[in-house]
């Protein structure tokens, strides 16, 4: 329920006041360096201010006349397609998950971004099941409190969440919970903070989405958009290939 | 805690609203524009109550609003009493009891307000929500599910709303195409989640034999001519094709009447209330995140056919023009009152002048500036109503 309610005014304008144009968002960051390359097959190129760190604007044109992106934060991907702001997107399986929107639709897997969403604790504490059988209750630290209030919930522990944007990597060092739960791509940084993946909630790859009425009523139009991305995809065999080997390494 | 912040009198509770003019005369006005197109083509009006036994009301069709029901114990007869979450029901009640007997097809519409416990999905704002609509109860046949689409599309003509498209799906093809290839129910739950989601990646994942059928399914969605095109390519078992044909037969029996209408089919979409066994329509708006409304063909008490359409008109009346406001008039203490008649039969709204408190001001000069502070935008003196500057 945290998305943003409709106004009662008559019309929204951010959504409504250029209905031609259709607007795609995109997280700033790891993901949109990697999907870069996929944009440019498919035609929706963002002109290169958006690629670079130096602009301050928040919207681009692209190779497509017909397209505009936004770039925002990752979470904030999916909550601009849930409520219609923007009409397609492209986010990571982890934020979906959390978020769980039901006007979000994920139609295509792009196979960029592999990466996992685990339980993380120091390496010095031992890590048996046996012991999490025991437990009612358990602290975790975690950007993602809808994911791992679940996953405990499946182990019948309550999950106390201590809810932090950044820096998860801290909490059992400074005593703020006993585990985390976090993406982790390389485990370089749990490494570098004494930490040690104990069990992996899920692996995540990046998502095309699209926001459910855009789809209904623009049929053509964003059929149009994910056909491309899909032909963009199929192209490109190699890279898929590499990233599920990645993956599975 | 000595700093709780101070209790604003002006707070309601979540999910609750006052509407004031002109959103409330906009919702009044058109709640009686839709109710005027209904009845218009023969859907008598009806008004269930608000509040049922929780037996009688979430019995049958009602059965999957429990979760959404605010319940209260009748202090009298110590039974659990619910607060309407969703008229359908009440409708299909009356149908079977006090109108068991009338001529089938029947046909009612109702306007009424709602409660919900959750707004269902994030893009519907309200606890308290407004409902009207029509049920079409007896027949079961493609030509009753294009009328119900039909009149719903005339009443959205008629309020003015822009760009409006309907999507048609049929709910129950894909639990009977999953029943049909034998997929376990432990896996059900997880694909059909993919599948509300669109995630062609879990779909291929967890679909199994029918994987490939499913994501055909999922591509066929779009244009109502392209999708049932497609559908048509798609080879299903026996009763999931039934589901499928009868859904090109409803797209068919709609064009017949309503050619123009923006037409979309989904074939793997079963949103909604949990009760519909047929083809189901959904409203949307180009550029508007909400639904507009949404029904469809379901099973009355006693299993009888049954097929409706509900709108949302809260959701409705921001799609649509504020209602033009009256022309305000100030009567000046002298102003005759058959004059001030005429004018409220022209339309117009008189404010009559009250005995002003001290200190006492008299004169035309007053009365300009009363009326000016009252937002007139005339004043009617002696007989004469003249525009002020």
């Amino acid at each position: 329920m945290t998305v943003p309610q409709p106004d009662r005014q008559p019309a929204r304008s951010s959504g409504t006041q250029d209905r031609g144009q259709l607007v795609l968002a995109l997280p700033k960051g790891r993901i949109l360096k990697a999907v870069t390359p996929l944009l440019e097959r498919a035609g929706m190129a963002p002109s290169a201010d958006c690629l670079g760190d130096d602009s301050r604007k928040l919207r681009f044109p692209t190779q497509n006349p017909k397209l505009d992106v936004v770039r925002v934060r990752s979470f904030d991907v999916a909550t601009f397609v849930a409520s219609g702001g923007a009409h397609i997107g492209i986010c990571g399986a982890d934020v979906l998950m959390e978020f769980d929107y039901p006007e979000i639709y994920a139609p295509l897997d792009l196979g960029i971004g592999g990466c996992r969403v685990s339980v993380a604790q120091p390496v010095t504490l031992p890590h048996d099941p046996e012991e999490w059988a025991r437990w009612s209750e358990v602290r975790v630290a975690t950007k993602y409190p809808a994911i791992t209030r679940r996953f405990f919930a499946a182990r019948g522990i309550n999950a106390n969440i201590v809810h932090l944007h950044g820096a998860m990597e801290l909490a059992p060092m400074l005593g703020l919970s006993r585990l985390i739960v976090d993406l982790v791509d390389t485990g370089s940084t749990l490494r570098a903070n004494g930490l040690g993946e104990v069990e992996t909630i899920t692996h995540i790859t990046s998502r095309l989405i699209v926001n459910r009425t855009a789809l209904k009523t623009r049929p053509e139009e964003i059929g149009a958009l994910i056909n491309s991305f899909r032909t963009a995809l199929e192209a490109t065999p190699p890279v898929t290939e590499k990233v599920k080997a990645e993956q599975s390494s | 805690m000595t700093d709780d912040p101070p209790f604003s009198p002006a707070l309601l509770p979540a999910g609750f609203v006052d509407l004031l003019t002109p959103d409330a005369r906009t919702e009044a006005e058109g709640v009686a524009t839709l109710m005027g197109v209904f009845a218009s083509h023969g859907y008598d009006r009806v008004r269930p109550p608000l509040m049922e036994f929780e037996e009688t009301l979430l019995a049958g069709a009602g059965a999957a609003l429990a979760e959404q029901s605010f319940r209260v114990m009748d202090p009298d007869t110590r039974k659990m009493m619910v607060l309407r979450p969703d008229i359908t029901p009440q409708i299909a009640r009356m149908a079977a009891t006090r109108l068991g007997a009338a001529p089938r097809p029947l046909r009612l519409s109702y306007a009424g307000t709602c409660v919900v416990v959750m707004p269902a999905a994030a893009e519907e704002s309200g606890r308290q929500i407004m409902q009207a609509g029509i049920e079409l109860i007896g027949p079961d046949s493609p030509q009753a599910d294009a009328e119900v689409v039909a009149v719903g599309a005339e009443a959205l003509a008629r309020l003015g709303v822009p760009d409006v498209s309907f999507d048609l799906t049929m709910p129950p093809l894909v639990p009977a195409l999953l029943e049909e290839a034998g997929i376990s129910a432990a896996v059900r739950p997880a694909l059909m989640r993919a599948l509300d989601r669109k995630d062609a990646a879990a779909v291929a994942e967890l679909g199994g034999a029918v994987a490939e059928t499913l994501i055909a399914l999922l591509r066929a969605a779009g244009p109502a001519e392209q999708a049932v095109e497609q559908l048509a390519h798609i080879s299903l078992p026996p009763r999931a094709r039934a589901f499928s044909e009868r859904l090109a037969a409803t797209v068919t029996a709609l064009r017949h009447v309503k050619p123009d209408l923006c037409l979309t089919v989904d074939p793997v979409e079963f949103r909604g209330w949990k009760y519909h066994t047929g083809v189901c329509v959904t409203l949307f708006a180009v550029g508007r995140a909400e639904e507009l409304g949404r029904g469809g063909r379901y099973l009355s008490n006693e299993n009888e056919p049954a097929c409706g359409l509900t709108f949302r008109p809260d959701v409705l009346f921001r799609a649509i023009p504020p209602a033009q406001a009256m022309r305000r008039i100030y009567l000046a203490p002298d102003a005759q009152p058959q004059a001030a008649a005429r004018l409220r039969a022209e339309g117009c709204a008189t404010l009559a002048a009250l005995p002003p408190e001290a200190p006492y001001r008299a004169g035309p000069e007053h009365d300009r500036a009363e009326a000016r502070r009252l937002g007139c935008s005339h004043i009617l003196s002696g007989a004469t109503c003249t525009e002020l500057d």
